[in-house]
């Protein structure tokens, strides 16, 4: 494990005395030697850097959010006209439901699992997660769990339940193909990669905070990460037990969803949305954290009402416990249910909207900048509320009776998740870019990427409220112009708009690719301080060192960074500027804390992440492989187990003379 | 340090003029699209809009729902005009950084309470409906409904007020009287559907092992259009439903009529021969009440032994209705069908109850359907998939029906009414 400093106020302290003998083995347990590499392909592949796995997170679930795309233009192609041939039924099902499973699962979680990753850590003043190995696990369970997945295509065809794989319809005999067993099985492995990070990040923002930084005076972003992390500790286990249960009668005949051996189909349906509201929250709240900093930086104003702001999101973690049953009020629960869960719903709008007013009213008398990260954050504020209101008229249960599964509902969840989820997650790519790549992202192309998405998502998605409000089902795989009527608000031509707005969509977000494209290329270094940042992450170099400062910083504000560049004239109460962040950065430097004590690379958590798979296959293929999958995890978890946190070399190695790269020397 | 000390090349400080503008008109755009999307489904006639109630549990929600897309609207109108109002008002034009304030609790709080109030009210008259649309105490009229890949059975229990002296099988098309309060009774047969027809009530899932009921009642006589809302499968998108609504006096004529005996083709027709491929081909499945076999026994299909839901359509009295294949297909032609879809309220009964006939016959669906029902309709008719279902289908298979055995077929299908 790491042990990382915290030294008190104005004392540095040493992990361990210094000269104090080696307490750990200098030879590991495994066949192979130790990796030490910090370049190359090795660092990468054995990394327990909560940066570079943060990275990782990010680039994989960059991949998945264009094959996720892919499939929704698909869909779209299809719907554009009546009676469309681009899908077959089958391949249209299995279309919409890993479209879903690649959204929520590969795209946005790992997303933000990627942004906390790296910027947990940088916002509290912290040089890594406190167990950086099962971090690395953590990246590998959720990299295998969507290879898993996703198998299924080239082996028998892909999941075709839904997302929410509604019983009995994912049983054997509706579903013969092995889509939902790949489904199921790489779902559970993805799971881990959540509940380790979950617990990871919990411990490290409990224990880890630089010295003063309080918890009220932590960043918002780490703040609604934390939220987030305590919905995952606690929904992943839900659904983790349905998809064991679905598995066991999948695979082994078990009958726990099966109405003629008893049970009751609506098991499944509570199981799945206990866990998938709370996913709601955690899709949206890392956006909201990303928002929250984007826009106090470019409005050059504290977040307003910073304490109402975290208790809201805390109060959206607890209120989003009670309120699974919305999805569910066409289901035939009763009206005492039907009334309690309609309500909560109601009640649960009442945070979420402090959020939209707290940030209209950051922007309210600031001075406001707008970048592309700006646009992106403002842009989430009106369509996320455009989401949000919809979510209001659904909150009524005998409307959302008519609402339930037509296209109204699709409108909704993608203001929600494209307007909210998806805009505040390239927010973050244009702000937090130049601190992660050191290089910043094309402003002027970012502005043609922010615009064709906001054109074309609502190009895509506005026109889908028409279409549920005049009846059309979701996940038809056709539709027919017999129930299509006439006049302008016609199901025919509202599709054909739909279907346009996605291609300009897409061509949105390929103008964020060239835009990668373009920075990787570009030799120009991004400032220090590019945006007048406020919190700690801003306060180190760009990209970060490997240990993260120099010197771990002593928190006296929120938005520390900001405070130390600037002073409030007593006065006229302006702000001037005191200190430039390059003049801060150097008195860090020069302050450098004497030990730092990083945590060496392994190759376990790759190990013991490869095993899992390997066991998915075996149940489904042949039992003698899932047994051998299960040796290699009992091997990897001995290894690991017996596996000092650092090589024994690498032991009390300081900071470089340019604080650069610490353990390079051991390549 | 190993990072390069630059001036600030680019704070991205400023905004175009054209910017500005763009932003503008696409903020009206929004509100453009957002308003016609609440005026909107007033002026149309799509058979399922949400809007546009045509029975009092319909009206019930709309009244509900009407104020609260309202209220929704002006707040959307509200949050957009601040927010586009805070863009041009504190836009970047060289002004000091502002005082860090942290912001006024008192405003925090006022602004959380409205709209909790607002809420609040919307709540009670929530909790009014959800109750009044769950009662079940002044039903009039009972008919279960059953769903099962991919189509609906409706089952008339006996009521003698009714003239529903014997149960009525039927599918398709839910036949109910106008200003009655009918109770529908759900259920399913193998995974979840869901009831829907939007003019006359929300939906209600149909879940094996349990029985949910669902109000419906309609104003005028007419044909409300529906569909399943529960994904159930390959063919959830045809999976659809009309209710037939009718005048008490041609509701009694319809009841009479489904209870009417059999009637045999006549010796020699082309219908009697098709009678014989029935009995050969279909009634292992399909039931027609009354049809006797050659040697005078009663034939008793079998669809639990063929198909895994354990149930096909009745079809003794196909003909007395306007669809097959779970109403994913129309009996009636083109110009038959918009006869009786747009016949006035005094009307519509009698052009109804005249049921399909061989002029009117949509001959080209019912054909291809006989000749290769998978092939139109998606089902799991692949007799490479049936390891799992003990070799029962699901869905129609396809018979390898000839040509001429069709032309019978068809034929004997125009008797049953």
């Amino acid at each position: 494990m790491a042990i990382i400093e915290r030294p008190a106020p104005g004392i540095i302290v040493p992990a361990l005395p210094a000269g104090a003998p080696a307490i750990t083995p200098t030879r590991t347990f495994g066949a192979l030697k130790r990796p030490v590499a910090s370049t190359g392909w090795k660092s990468w592949l054995f990394t327990v850097d909560h940066k570079k796995l943060g990275l990782m997170y990010g680039a994989t679930a960059m991949f998945f959010f264009i094959v996720g795309g892919l499939e929704a233009v698909l869909i779209r192609l299809q719907l554009a006209a009546p009676e469309g041939k681009v899908l077959n039924a089958d391949l249209y099902n299995q279309m919409f439901t890993m479209h879903a499973t690649t959204m929520v699962f590969l795209f946005v979680m790992p997303m933000a699992a990627g942004f906390a990753n790296y910027f947990v850590p940088l916002q509290i003043g912290a040089r890594d997660v406190a167990f950086p190995r099962i971090n690395a696990f953590g990246f590998w369970c959720f990299l295998a769990g969507g290879i898993v997945i996703n198998l299924a295509w080239f082996l028998g065809g892909a999941a075709d339940g839904g997302w929410f794989m509604y019983a009995p319809n994912s049983g054997p005999v509706f579903s013969p193909s092995k889509g939902v067993d790949f489904w199921t099985l790489g779902l559970q492995i993805a799971g881990i990669a959540s509940l380790t990070g979950a617990i990871n990040l919990i411990v490290t923002v409990l224990n880890m905070r630089a010295p003063g930084m309080s918890l009220m005076k932590m960043p918002v972003f780490t703040w609604l990460i934390t939220v987030v992390q305590f919905l995952l500790l606690f929904a992943i286990p839900v659904i983790t037990v349905a998809l064991f249960l679905l598995t066991f009668q999948r695979s082994f005949g078990a009958q726990f969803f099966d109405v003629a051996a008893g049970a009751d189909p609506l098991l499944w349906q509570h199981l799945f949305w206990i866990f998938g509201h709370p996913e709601v929250y955690v899709l949206i709240l890392p956006s909201f954290g990303i928002v929250s900093e984007v826009l106090p930086v470019f409005s050059r104003k504290p977040l307003f009402g910073y304490p109402f702001v975290v208790f809201s999101g805390a109060a959206i973690g607890f209120v989003g416990w009670g309120v699974w049953a919305h999805h569910m009020f066409a289901s035939g629960l009763g009206p005492v249910s039907v009334a309690v869960f309609s309500v909560a719903t109601m009640a649960i709008a009442v945070p979420t909207g402090v959020k939209i007013i707290n940030w209209t009213l950051t922007m309210w008398g600031g001075k406001l900048v707008f970048s592309t990260a700006m646009k992106f954050s403002v842009g989430l504020i009106v369509l996320f509320t455009i989401g949000g209101l919809s979510g209001v008229t659904h909150s009524v249960a005998p409307s959302d009776t008519q609402q339930t599964d037509t296209y109204y509902i699709v409108a909704h969840f993608h203001y929600v998740l494209f307007g909210g989820a998806i805009f505040g997650l390239f927010s973050g790519f244009y702000y937090w870019w130049p601190k992660m790549f050191g290089k910043m992202l094309n402003e002027r192309l970012g502005s043609w990427n922010f615009w064709f998405m906001v054109i074309g998502m609502n190009l895509t998605f506005g026109p889908m409220h028409i279409l549920g409000l005049q009846g059309q089902p979701r996940r038809m795989y056709q539709w027919t112009e017999a129930r299509a009527g006439e006049g302008f608000f016609n199901i025919a031509f509202w599709n054909l708009v739909a279907s346009i707005g996605s291609l300009v969509l897409t061509f949105g977000i390929l103008l964020f690719l060239i835009n990668i494209a373009i920075t990787a290329r570009s030799k120009v270094r991004a400032p220090l301080d590019p945006w007048n940042a406020r919190s700690l992450e801003w306060m180190t170099s760009s990209p970060p060192k490997e240990h993260n400062f120099d010197s771990i910083p002593h928190v006296h504000h929120l938005d520390e960074f900001f405070h130390r560049k600037y002073e409030e004239d007593p006065v006229t109460h302006t702000m001037r500027e005191v200190a430039t962040a390059e003049q801060i950065l150097a008195e860090l430097e020069r302050n450098a804390d004497a030990h730092i004590h990083m945590p060496s690379p392994s190759y376990w958590p790759l190990v013991l992440a490869a095993g899992l798979p390997i066991v998915a296959l075996g149940i489904l293929y042949s039992i003698p492989v899932a047994i051998v999958g299960g040796l290699v995890i009992l091997y990897a978890i001995y290894g690991w187990s017996l596996e000092p946190s650092v090589a024994a070399d690498s032991d009390y190695e300081g900071p470089s003379s340019n604080g650069h790269e610490v353990g390079a020397t051991h390549g | 340090m190993n990072h390069r000390r630059l001036s600030l090349l680019r704070t991205g400080s400023t905004l175009s003029v054209t910017m500005m503008k763009s932003r503008r008109l696409a903020l009206r755009a929004l509100a453009a699209t957002g308003a016609a999307a609440f005026l909107g489904s007033c002026a149309t006639n799509a058979p399922q809009d949400t809007w546009q109630p045509k029975g009092p549990n319909a009206k019930m929600i709309d009244d509900l729902q009407q104020p609260v897309f309202a209220v929704a609207g002006i707040i959307g109108v509200i949050v957009a005009a601040a927010v586009g109002f805070a863009i041009w008002r504190y836009k970047d034009r060289g002004q000091p950084i502002p005082e860090q304030t942290h912001g006024k609790p008192a405003l925090e709080i006022t602004l959380t309470v409205i709209p909790a109030l607002i809420l609040a009210v919307v709540g009670v008259f929530t909790f009014r409906v959800i109750f009044d649309l769950a009662r079940t105490d002044d039903t009039q009229l009972v008919i279960n409904v059953t769903g099962q890949q991919w189509w609906w059975e409706y089952d008339y229990p006996v009521q003698n007020e009714w003239g529903i002296t014997q149960p009525i099988i039927s599918s398709g098309q839910l036949v109910m009287p106008v200003g009655t309060k009918v109770l529908l009774r759900e259920t399913s047969r193998d995974v979840i559907h869901s009831y829907w027809i939007p003019a006359l009530n929300g939906k209600r899932d149909a879940v094996p092992g349990r029985v949910h009921t669902l109000r419906l009642e309609a104003d005028a006589p007419g044909i409300y259009a529906g569909q399943c809302t529960e994904f159930c499968g390959l063919s959830h998108a045809n999976m659809r439903m009309e209710a037939v609504a009718l005048s008490d006096e041609d509701f009694a004529k319809w009841v009479a009529g489904q209870q009417a005996a059999y009637q045999s083709p006549a010796e020699g027709t082309l219908a009697k021969e098709g009678e014989s491929v029935f009995l050969n081909q279909c009634v292992r499945c399909h039931q027609v009440e009354g049809l006797q076999r050659a040697d005078g026994t009663l034939a008793i299909a079998a669809p639990d032994e063929n198909v895994w839901s354990g149930a096909a359509p009745n079809l003794t009295k196909l003909m007395s209705r306007n669809t097959f294949a779970g109403a994913m297909f129309d009996l009636l032609r083109d110009a038959c069908r918009d006869d009786v879809w747009r016949a006035d309220s005094a009307e519509f009964g009698a052009k109804y109850l005249a049921g399909v006939d061989e002029t009117c016959l949509n001959v080209n669906d019912l054909r291809a359907w006989l000749r290769n029902a998978p092939e139109v309709k998606p089902m799991y008719a692949n007799p490479a998939l049936l390891a799992d279902t003990n070799g029962k289908y699901r869905g129609m298979p396809n018979l390898g029906l000839s040509e001429s055995d069709i032309d019978k077929l068809v034929a004997y299908l125009l008797t049953l009414k």
